[in-house]
């Protein structure tokens, strides 16, 4: 019972950390096909604005995490006006400007504040199985990023502007020419990712260290999950996160955890030659059927 | 004989310039003019895969790094055996080529295309850094080497034969070993875009499908560039390592990777000759602006790269190097 419990945990854990990863590059990637290797950024400055907001103005941990949601979200939109919105339809150069953003971002953290900034202490107890002890807002996070995919799909899916978003991406002449105004889907849409983005940055920050490379942790796992998801985000991004996580899980378990980044590394590298259109391929494919 | 004098005579121009650079230059700026060349090849490489495919690859540092490592290993496991070190620059590159044509297969085979290639690539790339990083331990040693984890190898021996004057790759010798060097691969690369494989190559970056239709194996075409540009990239890594007689992982990070876009990106990826030139420019501009702390360096190039790719998608250098043609032309009609 204690090891099977210890093997959710273990693996809800990787689990959310993978889908909480991707799911701001996800909506970015699947909605307008950039990919936005800006992305750590996104996560570091929601992680200094939660932390610094939450240090310097005392400010309760969800207020300050919704601070930080807010200041990630306002630099997304600064870098789409100024960037970003000449860059739609080369989605090479978006990748490469967006990679000199990185650049900029993660140094100018650097100088700014230092190699490392105290962190927040981990909201909500402990609680003891056996010998181990689990911490209660990681078993939180697991549900939270499942909560924040079903309200996603539930945006994009259901309402008004889902529906005009997923029209712009379809064909934004038509959509253009039907009264839609494109430029607002596509800010939108962005504002969203890079909001998530910060979420993400925001939820870790109290149990992470914080220094100005945070977001390097999370980029690798989440493009490896939105590569794995596919082309339709929404469709693959939960089977590829829990085969992802499933994988490091176990390698970890056996080995030390820097090989199971390894692992997930290969496994991705095999599902890409073996499954070019990742999980949301084969479940499209398997539905068409 | 006159024609191709005339075709090419700034390149003649440049290289006349740079071959006769030892006799301005005291030994210390001329060790830094090897540093900056060194990395021309990794940007060349990038130049062929980015600029004639379309292919965007963020892992040309994971075969620099490799080829550094590689190089490392076998110079200081047959250390004393004569010819030793141009027998480990074969067999690194060897290594890198062969790795480059597996990672290559599974790229173009497996269907792979467009930014995809980019993430797997920089996967790759971050593997061997996550890898090499936790090496620090006794138990990662191959042979006589070892691989030091995040400290890096240092003690590899020097290039070339010790008992001949001017035969170890150093100092001068250095300076013109990576010109000669240089200048054979760029006349190579000219060779290979003018050649049939070169223009299916560039045919492949407008449409794939086009291409493949008419006939061309496409995916074949596309792996033979990706190892042109990883043992380019390799030639960087080992150069590297010898001049500083040093690697670390960090040549594989994250930042490290982003470098070779910037200068490629900056100077222009469609002229080899303008990517050779920009890159010896953008290594001495970031080395000169590292005076005041590595960051503030990388933010620079950040900011030439998202200006380059916002206002001058075809690249700085090229536009300037066109202007500069323009302008001669006019002055002489």
């Amino acid at each position: 019972m204690v090891f099977l419990f210890n093997i959710f945990y273990q693996f809800g854990d990787s689990l959310a950390f993978l889908l909480l990863a991707a799911i701001g590059l996800a909506v970015i990637f699947g909605m307008m096909k950039i990919i936005n290797l800006a992305h750590g950024e996104f996560i570091t400055v929601g992680a200094y604005g939660t932390v610094v907001s939450g240090k310097v103005f005392n400010l309760p941990l969800p207020i300050a995490m919704a601070f930080g949601v807010i200041v990630t979200i306002i630099f997304g939109l600064i870098l789409e006006k100024l960037v970003i919105r000449y860059l739609y339809g080369r989605p090479l150069d978006s990748v490469v400007a967006t990679w000199g953003i990185s650049l900029i971002v993660s140094q100018s953290f650097l100088v700014i504040f230092g190699p490392s900034y105290e962190g927040l202490q981990t909201p909500m107890g402990n609680f003891q199985l056996g010998e181990f002890s689990y911490s209660e807002y990681r078993i939180f996070l697991i549900f939270f990023a499942l909560f924040i995919l079903f309200l996603l799909y539930y945006l994009f899916m259901k309402t008004s502007f889902g529906t005009l978003a997923r029209a712009t991406i379809e064909n934004p002449s038509i959509s253009s020419s039907m009264g839609v105004d494109v430029k607002n889907v596509y800010t939108a849409t962005f504002a969203i990712g890079a909001g998530l983005a910060g979420l993400t940055g925001a939820l870790y920050a109290p149990t992470m260290t914080i220094v100005p490379s945070i977001g390097q942790a999370f980029i690798v796992s989440a493009f490896i999950t939105v590569v794995t998801a596919g082309a339709s985000p929404f469709v693959g991004l939960v089977p590829a996160a829990a085969f992802l996580g499933m994988v490091q899980t176990s390698v970890t378990f056996y080995y030390k955890s820097t090989i199971g980044l390894i692992a997930i590394l290969c496994a991705v590298i095999l599902i890409i030659r073996y499954l070019p259109n990742g999980f949301s391929g084969l479940i499209l494919k398997t539905k068409s059927k | 004989m006159k024609s191709s004098y005339k075709k090419n005579k700034l390149q003649i121009i440049t290289f006349l310039i740079l071959g006769s650079l030892p006799l301005f230059i005291d030994s210390y700026y001329l060790d830094n003019f090897s540093y900056f060349m060194c990395w021309t090849f990794i940007s060349l490489g990038l130049a062929v895969i980015w600029g004639m495919g379309g292919i965007l690859s963020f892992g040309q540092t994971a075969f620099f790094g490799l080829a550094g490592y590689g190089f490392s290993v076998i110079s200081i496991n047959f250390l004393g055996v004569a010819g030793v070190s141009l027998w480990s620059i074969i067999l690194a590159l060897m290594l890198t080529g062969v790795f480059g044509l597996i990672v290559g297969y599974f790229l173009f085979y497996g269907g792979i295309y467009d930014v995809f290639i980019g993430i797997v690539t920089l996967a790759i790339t971050l593997v061997l850094e996550t890898f090499m990083q936790q090496t620090a331990g006794p138990e990662y040693t191959i042979g006589e080497a070892r691989l030091n984890g995040f400290n890096g190898m240092q003690g590899m021996p020097i290039i070339g034969f010790e008992n001949i004057p001017f035969g170890l790759v150093e100092g001068v010798t250095q300076y013109y070993f990576i010109l000669i060097l240089s200048i054979l691969v760029l006349i190579s690369l000219y060779k290979f875009k003018s050649s049939k494989m070169g223009l299916i190559f560039l045919a492949s970056k407008e449409d794939r499908d086009r291409v493949s239709s008419l006939g061309h194996n496409v995916q074949k075409i596309q792996l033979i560039g990706f190892t042109i540009a990883s043992v380019l990239a390799g030639i960087s890594g080992i150069l590297y390592t010898n001049w500083g007689s040093y690697i670390t992982p960090d040549s594989m990070g994250l930042v490290s990777a982003a470098l070779p876009v910037v200068y490629v990106a900056a100077s222009g990826k469609k002229d080899f000759f303008s990517v050779f030139i920009g890159c010896i420019f953008f290594v001495w501009l970031s080395q000169t602006l590292a005076v005041n702390g590595k960051q503030f360096a990388i933010i620079v190039m950040g900011l030439i790269l998202v200006i380059a790719t916002r206002f001058f998608p075809d690249g700085i250098i090229l536009m300037l190097k066109n202007k500069l043609i323009e302008k001669v032309k006019w002055l002489q009609s």
